[in-house]
């Protein structure tokens, strides 16, 4: 994202020179390392690194304005988003109506305020949930191996074996074959996220447990569950964070890819991929595109931001990835 | 070899770098990776340059093939002459066409260092339709005579092998094999050892010199190891904070160190060529950061002589007696008489 | 080699069993459109008669291992709708998603691997900066949004056909119709591919072996050209053949945009109407494609890294 070269990125040669293995005949002595507090400086190593990303700041200020929306976005809205108004129907963006109307009448601005509430809430869950379960399932399938890593392998296989979409189709068809409610939209993305977060996390503990620092707390006989939680955990889920993060956008990108093609949340629920699929069906009538142009660029802004914060994420919490 | 080329000097030595400096611009402050190094080597000669990670050793092997990019690297002064010819002033094409031909390097970690997704023998035979206008088979062929010259057994089976197929010692062969492919008249051997095990150290040394002898290259020898150097090496270049502090024969150096740094590094190391010694002293502290060094002598922090004299202002290279051995201390006789007090010379 | 690949197709033939399974499974869910539709539209014996007609009628595993068992004499069944072959209509969209698919994987691999090796090689340069801009804005916009906006201002203009095709025109030039939704298709993943492309390239860029091919005194093109890039195409491989697979099974968003008749059109209709048969069938076909392309890229992937190919 920055122009300016990092340290990092002078690791050949300058930096190649600075990190040479150490030499047999220099013994370090204690006075000149000062010790510290590893977590702390680690954090604000991390933050430091951000705050250079002139883009992930940006994301970050959006994103922030953007969950003060959603949280008083209801009080904000100058009308019912749902409240239907006949006499009043396809009004392009005036005084009253900031957004426009749509074809019932319904006030466009306080359907994208409902609709960003709907995209946190959605976006905030799938990826809470697919944390919880890919994690939990990845962690004990790396650490145990064996009998329980096979089987949550071969599970995850046949999750991964369908395209997206036409999984999340299916499913939601499944769960909900009448279109009620929202929340199967929320399940069943989570189901369809939480395979590659548990094998990433797997994949991280795999490589943990034979690390030093594990050896060493196994020497001394900690249990296996403080094992997990208290050394390996911390030290390999950074990755998995980040990955999880990223998701926020995509699962709100599903969701309103699927309701664009008029799958998921419910007919009248003012959703951006749904109002962008109602919206368009008068694209061809003069001075209409408010209707579906609106919803696509608060989608576009809101997806832009999370995605500028997911990418400040991982290269401040992994410089050599940049 | 080649003598098409303009401004080639026989007298001239084969290798000369004349005060070197090499530069970079970091966040921290500018590295000064090499600042100020003269040296020449000749034909059939093994000249060390030893020193501590990060003392500008690699650096300046890698400025002589013309690898350090710039930017982010400067080079406020010196040159570097191949028989008279100036490599920093030639354009980039042409010193190219002596990369690898004239001029050709082994570098410390043979696994990285050879492409893993091509066969070893193709990367031989690279080298060689690089710098010689030959068919591929007849290239495959030499990387095969080479294979075979570097002591690798069942060259016609390795040659159709992968780097990771090799074990540490063969892939070293391997890259000897692949420098001396156009038969340079210098090779520069960055840490050719370090990465490999003790028992094979000495095969690969011996193998280098076996090939020396053969075609009487001139190698330049970068490392941290005294025990390698001591066996082969004909003069040494003591390099610290990316200055060269002493340079002698390899009998001056480690008889009569004059510098407080050569001094340190001899009492670090472990003799079987004296009949008592004291106890092993180490050296305190760390190396500077090249971004900081400290001023006056560079050592000076660490060093157990240190007086006033010596944050005044640099030490330069001054005679101390022999032919050429020059040190840059301004307590070369303090570290004398020290040294000849801790042992007892054979 | 051999072992490898045996296993691992045997490893694929399962997944696409329990794929299907679980497909079969959520239909089932779902529930025939007979009933519906509700008893006074179609009377009960009625129903009874159309869900013996299609089988439905027999328990829910037999019916799995008969629609299996039909499957591979080519015989997908017959659909609610028309009454046609499945299998027929299938084969009909099938050629168009095919070239879509093409078209969008030939634009992802120019651009994006493109791009990607030019930000890497010019890093920090005017060119990196552009090229880092656009991948980011167009990872932030939705194939749909895209898709919308070419649809609304591009078809119908230029040698581009109107959508939805005029009823009694002739058939438009294959190549004019689908490189509108190939390109709205192609923009996120080639952009996708131009990051994964410039990061995996400065890694590669930094190893040791790069360092050496240059002090062989390799031209720089060289350096990049073939020691640089036959690494750094890796993990670009493996996303391309994920992503063809992705398309193969029906860009179903696109497609319907466009209303171009492939794969993922045929699926959008036959949700509409509970159309399971036609359902069944293009959600098996996109998880054997799927499957079996993965397939492919590890065999790539074992050619292409040769650490991996024989361990």
């Amino acid at each position: 994202m920055t122009t300016t070269p990092d340290p990092a990125d002078l690791r050949f040669p300058a930096e190649a020179l600075l990190t040479e293995p150490a030499v047999e005949e220099v013994i370090p002595v204690g006075e000149d390392v000062p010790v510290k507090r590893r977590s702390n400086s680690q954090w604000a190593d991390v933050w430091r690194r951000y705050k250079r990303n002139k883009l992930a700041m940006v994301g970050l200020g959006v994103i922030g304005v953007l969950f003060v929306l959603a949280v008083v976005g209801q009080f904000l809205a100058p009308y019912d988003p749902f409240e239907q108004n006949l006499i009043n129907t396809l009004e392009g963006p005036s005084a009253d109506h900031w957004f426009g109307t749509d074809e019932l009448g319904r006030d466009l601005f306080s359907g994208l305020l409902y609709g960003l509430r709907l995209a946190f809430i959605v976006g905030l869950s799938v990826m809470v949930g697919s944390l919880l379960i890919g994690v939990t399932l990845g962690a004990i399938a790396g650490y145990l191996g064996g009998a329980m890593d096979s089987l949550l392998m071969r599970i995850t296989d046949v999750f991964l074996a369908f395209p997206y979409l036409i999984a999340a189709i299916i499913l939601i068809r499944a769960f909900d074959p009448g279109r009620q409610h929202v929340y199967p939209v929320v399940i069943v993305l989570v189901v369809l996220a939480w395979p590659t977060t548990g094998r990433l996390m797997r994949g991280q503990v795999l490589a943990a447990r034979e690390a030093e620092y594990v050896e060493a707390a196994r020497s001394i006989g900690a249990p296996g569950p403080r094992i997990v939680l208290r050394h390996i955990l911390p030290n390999s889920i950074a990755p998995v964070l980040v990955y999880a993060f990223t998701g926020i956008g995509v699962a709100i990108v599903s969701m309103a890819g699927l309701s664009f093609l008029g799958i998921g949340v419910p007919t009248d629920e003012p959703e951006w991929g749904r109002m962008i699929a109602a919206g368009f069906k008068f694209f061809q009538v003069p001075g209409s595109s408010y209707l579906w142009v609106f919803p696509s660029i608060a989608i576009v802004i809101t997806v832009l931001a999370f995605a500028f914060v997911a990418d400040g994420l991982r290269d401040s919490l992994d410089p050599k990835l940049r | 070899m080649v003598v098409e080329d303009i401004g080639l000097d026989a007298s001239a030595p084969l290798l000369e770098v004349r005060d070197l400096r090499v530069h970079f611009k970091t966040d921290r402050g500018t590295v000064k990776a090499v600042d100020g190094v003269s040296w020449s080597i000749s034909e059939g000669e093994t000249m060390a340059i030893v020193g501590e990670s990060g003392s500008g050793k690699s650096v300046s092997a890698m400025t002589i093939l013309g690898l350090i990019q710039s930017p982010p690297a400067t080079f406020p002064t010196g040159d570097i002459f191949l028989r008279g010819r100036s490599l920093m002033r030639m354009p980039e094409k042409q010193q190219r066409r002596l990369r690898g031909k004239e001029i050709a390097m082994i570098f410390q970690d043979p696994l990285t260092a050879l492409n893993p997704v091509f066969k070893v023998g193709d990367q031989i035979a690279e080298m060689v339709r690089n710098h010689q206008d030959v068919s591929k088979t007849v290239a495959k062929r030499r990387a095969l005579d080479l294979l075979g010259e570097v002591g690798i057994p069942n060259p016609a089976v390795r040659l159709n092998q992968y780097p990771h197929e090799f074990s540490g010692g063969m892939r070293q062969r391997a890259m000897i094999a692949m420098a001396l492919a156009n038969d340079p008249q210098v090779l520069l051997a960055d840490e050719p050892t370090t990465a490999l095990d003790v028992t094979v150290q000495a095969q690969i040394m011996a193998l280098l010199t076996k090939l020396q002898e053969d075609r009487n290259t001139a190698i330049v020898l970068i490392t941290h190891d005294l025990g390698v150097v001591a066996s082969h090496a004909d003069r040494i270049n003591v390099m610290y904070a990316g200055r060269i502090v002493e340079s002698g024969t390899t009998d001056e150096i480690f008889y009569q160190p004059r510098h407080a740094y050569t001094f340190g590094l001899l009492s670090s190391l472990a003799r079987m060529d004296f009949s008592r010694q004291e106890r092993l002293l180490p050296i305190k502290g760390q190396p500077p950061s090249l971004a900081n060094v400290p001023k006056g002598c560079a050592f000076h922090p660490r060093c157990a002589f240190t007086t006033e004299k010596c944050t005044a202002a640099i030490p330069v290279l001054e005679p101390v007696g022999g032919d050429g051995h020059v040190a840059a201390c301004v307590h070369s006789d303090r570290v004398a008489i020290a040294y000849e007090e801790r042992v007892v010379t054979p | 080699m051999g072992k490898f690949i045996i296993r691992r197709m045997a490893q694929g033939v399962l997944v696409i069993i329990a794929a299907m399974a679980a497909i079969f499974l959520a239909l089932f869910a779902i529930g025939d459109p007979f009933s519906s539709s509700g008893d006074k539209v179609v009377p009960p014996d009625t129903q009874a008669l159309l869900r013996s007609k299609f089988g439905l009628d027999k328990p829910l595993p037999l019916q799995f291992v008969i629609y299996l068992k039909n499957m591979f004499t080519g015989d997908l069944g017959i659909d609610y709708d028309q009454r046609r072959q499945v299998s027929s209509m299938l084969g009909e969209a099938l050629p168009h998603t095919v070239r879509l698919a093409l078209v969008a994987i030939v634009l992802d691999i120019l651009i994006g691997v493109i791009a990607g090796i030019i930000a890497a090689v010019f890093r920090y340069t005017f060119w990196d900066v552009l090229v880092t801009i656009l991948t980011t804005l167009a990872l932030g916009v939705p194939v749909f949004v895209l898709g919308l906006s070419l649809r609304a201002n591009v078809t119908g203009h230029f040698f581009f056909p109107a959508v939805p095709r005029s009823a009694f025109g002739e058939e438009p030039f294959w190549l004019a119709e689908v490189i509108l939704p190939a390109l709205a298709l192609a923009v996120t993943d080639a952009a996708f591919v131009a990051r994964l492309m410039r990061g995996s390239m400065l890694e590669v860029m930094r190893a040791d072996y790069i360092r050496t091919a240059r002090a062989k005194g390799l031209s720089e093109r060289t350096v990049i050209g073939r020691h640089a890039l036959r690494n750094s195409v890796i993990p670009v491989v493996t996303y391309m053949g994920i992503g063809f697979g992705t398309l193969l099974g029906g860009a179903i968003i696109t497609e319907t945009i466009f209303l171009y008749p492939g794969v993922g059109l045929l699926l959008f209709k036959s949700i509409q109407n509970n159309n399971n048969p036609v359902i069944m069938a293009v959600a098996a076909f996109a998880v054997i494609v799927f499957v079996g392309l993965s397939l492919i890229v590890d065999i790539l992937y074992a050619y292409l890294d040769p650490r991996i190919r024989l361990s």
